[in-house]
């Protein structure tokens, strides 16, 4: 008997069957990138992989839904300045001179072994955050951030000086408990160590500490989200389980919704691409697929999957270099607003997406997104319009030549442009974008490298050193946060700076930075709206960069699967994990793609 | 010969620095460094942030200190930490990827072996008849595929359109190590045999396929210059049956050379595989070294590197001393 069931079995394998999916109401999500850890509290790494995986496992005091309102999850109740919970202190000039919020946590959160999440999680993650000797990349806003505890359930995390959205975000959370004893050796291993000079040295410590509690062969101990992970085999799958002390419980009881979450990773798109049409797994992850190989999926649907389109907080643009002091740049008058006007009236934007992304990907015209609020709708728009391109160049001292390429003082208008190569959709176009300058005159040069390449701080970074005269990437900004930093000439990267800083065309606008610096300290919206409109005009009039569109995420499920869902503002499908389930198995639907 | 071995071992230890130090050199000196990853698309981050973060990965000293600071340390079995697989490197290599990586090689050289060799004695025995001319064909067919198109056609054939057609009868999955649903913890031992079996057809199969046609090639060149030789005709001559000939007399002359190309096919494997690797998902050497470049974690593709320029030093090696044990004209003496 038991030699058939291993037939059985065997033959079952060697068939290839696949077991995923509402039968054991699980959930096989396929990614093409594999985290190098999860759940790290610090975030060292800033991969998007880590982010969407570390929602499964995760919760926050609150967090934001598809809609980009806050929820609580840890927290009783959203603090806002209505109920209390959010408070500013003015000074006599009526100027906030600190912010505060506190939080309740909820009687019932739970780590995934059992304790009670008290404040003494938030104080430890704070101050882990704000040491010297951890690597985390930024530590915007929390160097600015203090912990008070009022009661067993209650603190208050105040900013001084006041951060701009400090009711939009949460501190994060460790579990002190389970962490203090490796978080001490680290702690007194390092203690005479100068961060100057011992960097490395510290480094290794924190990596020993971080690595026994986030890797694959030492998974995380105590979580707090609604699944605990369960087995990692590296360079293959992630399987995450449903963690039962979760306090939120889905409409119906959480035996309805989904038990186990596999992650597979596939890092090579077309074989993702492959693994979705023969059924092998129910979901794509936010990180996949390319958007052409989404249209692909989509055309190939039949009935077995969705494809979905969700806009995101990804800017597609062309910077191009302002940088006066670069000969090249005098030469063609890149500093001269005409000029990076023309080079926009002579490109067709609305025609370019329509015709590569069917318009999924809509044309930006600023730099904020359009689902923020603080987007301007009727910011210069610039149409196609070849007429007022040639005017305006005209304009400049630009004249065709004999061969049709406009020249001025003997020198013609040819200049270089640059992104990744080897992305084809931004290859395509580039080609688009070349033959349109081309009908006005305008001599463009391909001229790419790998991202290697293009993203090395001095190259991107490199446009004083005249490194590129265009160059074509996207930016990635929560549209809840945006604070205009990409524009501000505070942000230009130099060689005194280390190429630092994200003005990369070298752009100054002493108005715009003007109202850059209030609207950084402007805590009413409305108000906020304002001086964000008057910038986008600034910036739509100078159009240091061309803005191109903003890009959109693909991904698929598979009919049946529920509340598997995200936007620009909750980022990843795992944002509301305890919900995702099969409708077969009597989930029920409370979010939809929109 | 055990002077020359021990000569030729000791001139290994000198040419692995050189190329340890190229290695380094060639990864260390292309642009972007792991800060920059950190940095991208971080507005918040602050030229104080990246100054904190490249001392404290030990970006901030002069690359030959940085090379003598890894050398000591590898000497001393130590790779560095791997960031992109939160382990030390040499133990993610080695422990992690290279048992793949040889479950997918070796099985991969042997059939290539089983397959070539008996096509190319054919192919020589029958020159320019229809099936010499067919596997010919056929060779120049494999060298000319590239891996990167062939791969992904395999995948596309068994795991959507065969499936489709046999109504899931034939069906292999595409891509992958095993069956995450397989539990090795509760699953008998043949389950995941079977399992692992399942998964390794495809790639298995894909990187022979290459392997196929330059062993076949070289064999049939080899036979068939064997065969022209005066002591096949005296063989022939001398009336000694056609098999006799080919497999007693010529085939072990012929098969020497292949010694050569075994030598150097090996640590090739490791390179080559990385193709492969990638579209069959497959976690081994030759997707470490790629996905190590790309997240500009060095120290794994030192590791890996390194690892594969010990192979050929040894392989090259044995494969020239196999070539004095199997040819008697050969003395290192």
């Amino acid at each position: 008997m038991k030699s058939t069931k291993t037939l059985l079995a065997l033959s079952l394998l060697l068939l290839g069957v696949a077991v995923a999916g509402p039968a054991n109401n699980s959930l096989v999500v396929g990614t093409s990138q594999e985290p190098p850890n999860i759940y790290d509290p610090w975030q060292t790494n800033n991969l998007a992989i880590t982010s969407e995986i570390n929602g499964y496992m995760g919760a926050s005091l609150v967090s934001k839904d598809n809609a980009g309102d806050l929820y609580a999850d840890i927290a009783t109740t959203v603090p806002t300045l209505a109920n209390g919970g959010y408070k500013l202190t003015k000074n006599a000039a009526g100027d906030v001179t600190s912010n505060s919020v506190t939080y309740s946590i909820r009687k019932d959160a739970k780590w995934s072994d059992g304790s009670a999440i008290t404040p003494k999680d938030f104080q430890f993650w704070l101050k882990v955050e704000q040491d010297d000797r951890v690597p985390v990349p930024s530590r915007d806003p929390w160097d600015k951030a203090k912990i008070t505890v009022n009661d067993a359930d209650t603190f208050t995390i105040t900013y001084n000086p006041p951060y701009l959205f400090a009711d939009q975000v949460s501190p994060g959370l460790a579990p002190s408990a389970s962490m203090a004893s490796a978080w001490n050796s680290f702690d007194s291993a390092t203690a005479k160590l100068d961060s100057k000079t011992s960097g490395k040295a510290i480094n290794d410590a924190w990596v020993k500490f971080i690595s026994a509690f986030t890797t694959a062969n030492n998974l995380p101990k105590v979580v707090a989200g609604p699944f605990r992970p369960t087995q990692w085999r590296s360079g293959n799958s992630l399987t995450m389980t449903r963690n039962p002390n979760y306090w939120r419980t889905p409409k119906g009881g959480a035996d309805k919704y989904v038990q186990t979450v596999q992650y597979r990773f596939i890092p090579n798109t077309n074989t993702l691409k492959v693994n979705v049409l023969s059924g092998q797994i129910d979901a794509l992850s936010a990180v996949g697929p390319t958007f052409d190989q989404g249209l692909d999926l989509q055309r190939s649907e039949r009935g077995k999957y969705k494809t979905y389109f969700v806009p995101s907080a990804t800017w597609e643009h062309i910077d191009i270099n302002g940088f006066s002091n670069v000969q090249k740049v005098k030469d063609l008058d890149l500093d001269d607003k005409r000029v990076r006007q023309a080079l926009l009236y002579s490109i067709d934007r609305a025609a370019l997406t329509k015709a590569l992304f069917q318009g999924k990907q809509p044309v930006s015209n600023t730099f904020v997104n359009p689902i923020a609020k603080l987007y301007k709708k009727d910011a210069k728009a610039y149409d196609f319009d070849p007429a007022k391109a040639k005017a305006l160049f005209a304009d400049a001292g630009w004249k065709p030549g004999a061969d049709g390429i406009l020249a001025k003082n003997g020198k013609k208008f040819s200049l270089n442009f640059t992104t990744t190569a080897g992305n084809a959709t931004r290859e395509r176009v580039q080609q688009i974008l070349q033959a349109q300058w081309k009908a006005v005159g305008v001599d463009v040069n391909i001229q790419n490298y790998p991202s290697s390449v293009v993203f090395a701080q001095d190259f991107i970074g490199g446009g004083s050193n005249g490194k590129w005269d265009m160059l074509m990437y996207a930016w990635t900004a929560d549209p809840s946060l945006e604070k205009g930093n990409l524009f501000s000439s505070t942000q230009i990267p130099t060689a005194a700076n280390g190429f630092a800083g994200q003005d990369e065309p070298g752009w100054k606008n002493a108005e715009y930075d003007k109202l850059w610096t209030q609207a950084g300290t402007e805590f009413d919206l409305a108000a906020r709206v304002k001086l964000f409109d008057r910038m986008q005009t600034i910036w739509a009039d100078e159009v240091p960069s061309l803005p191109l569109y903003f890009r959109v995420n693909v991904y698929t499920k598979v009919p049946n699967l529920l509340n598997y869902t995200f936007s620009a503002y909750s980022l990843y499908p795992s944002w509301d994990a305890y919900e995702i389930g099969w409708s077969s198995k009597g989930a029920a639907e409370v979010n939809t793609q929109k | 010969m055990a002077t020359y071995t021990l000569r030729r071992i000791l001139q290994m230890i000198p040419l692995l620095l050189v190329i340890s130090l190229i290695i380094y050199a060639l990864t260390a000196l292309q642009p972007g460094d792991p800060v920059d990853q950190l940095t991208l698309g971080n507005s918040q981050i602050t030229p104080a942030d990246i100054a904190r973060l490249r001392a404290a990965y030990g970006l901030d000293q002069p690359i030959f200190l940085r090379y003598f600071y890894w050398l000591v340390q590898a000497l001393h079995g130590d790779f560095g930490w791997s960031r992109s697989f939160s382990q030390p490197a040499f133990q993610y290599v080695f422990q992690n990827r290279l048992p793949n990586t040889l479950l997918l090689t070796v099985p991969a050289l042997i059939l290539a072996l089983l397959v070539a060799v008996p096509l190319g004695i054919y192919s020589a025995v029958r020159q320019y008849s229809l099936p010499d001319y067919v596997l010919t064909f056929l060779s120049f067919l494999a060298f000319s595929t590239p891996v990167f198109w062939l791969g992904p056609m395999v995948l596309w054939l068994f795991a959507i359109y065969l499936p489709g057609i046999t109504n899931g009868v034939i069906s292999l999955p595409p891509g992958g190590l095993g069956s995450p649903d397989l539990d090795p913890t509760t699953a008998s031992t043949w389950a995941i045999i079977a399992d692992k079996i399942k998964y390794l057809i495809l790639p298995l199969c894909v990187l022979a396929f290459r392997e196929i046609a330059v062993i076949l090639r070289f064999m049939r060149a080899n036979m068939l210059e064997v065969l022209s030789q005066d002591y096949v005709r005296t063989a022939r001559a001398k009336g000694l049956p056609g098999g006799v000939v080919v497999y007693k007399h010529a085939l072990r002359n012929a098969i020497i050379p292949i010694i050569t190309l075994l030598g150097l096919a090996i640590p090739g494997l490791f390179g080559g595989a990385v193709i492969t690797e990638t579209v069959f998902s497959w976690p081994g050497m030759g997707r470490v070294i790629l996905e190590g470049l790309v997240n500009k974690d060095f120290n794994v593709v030192l590791a890996a590197l390194t690892f594969i320029a010990l192979l050929t030093l040894i392989f090259s090696l044995l494969a020239d001393l196999a070539y004095a044990a199997v040819d008697p004209r050969i003395r290192y003496d």
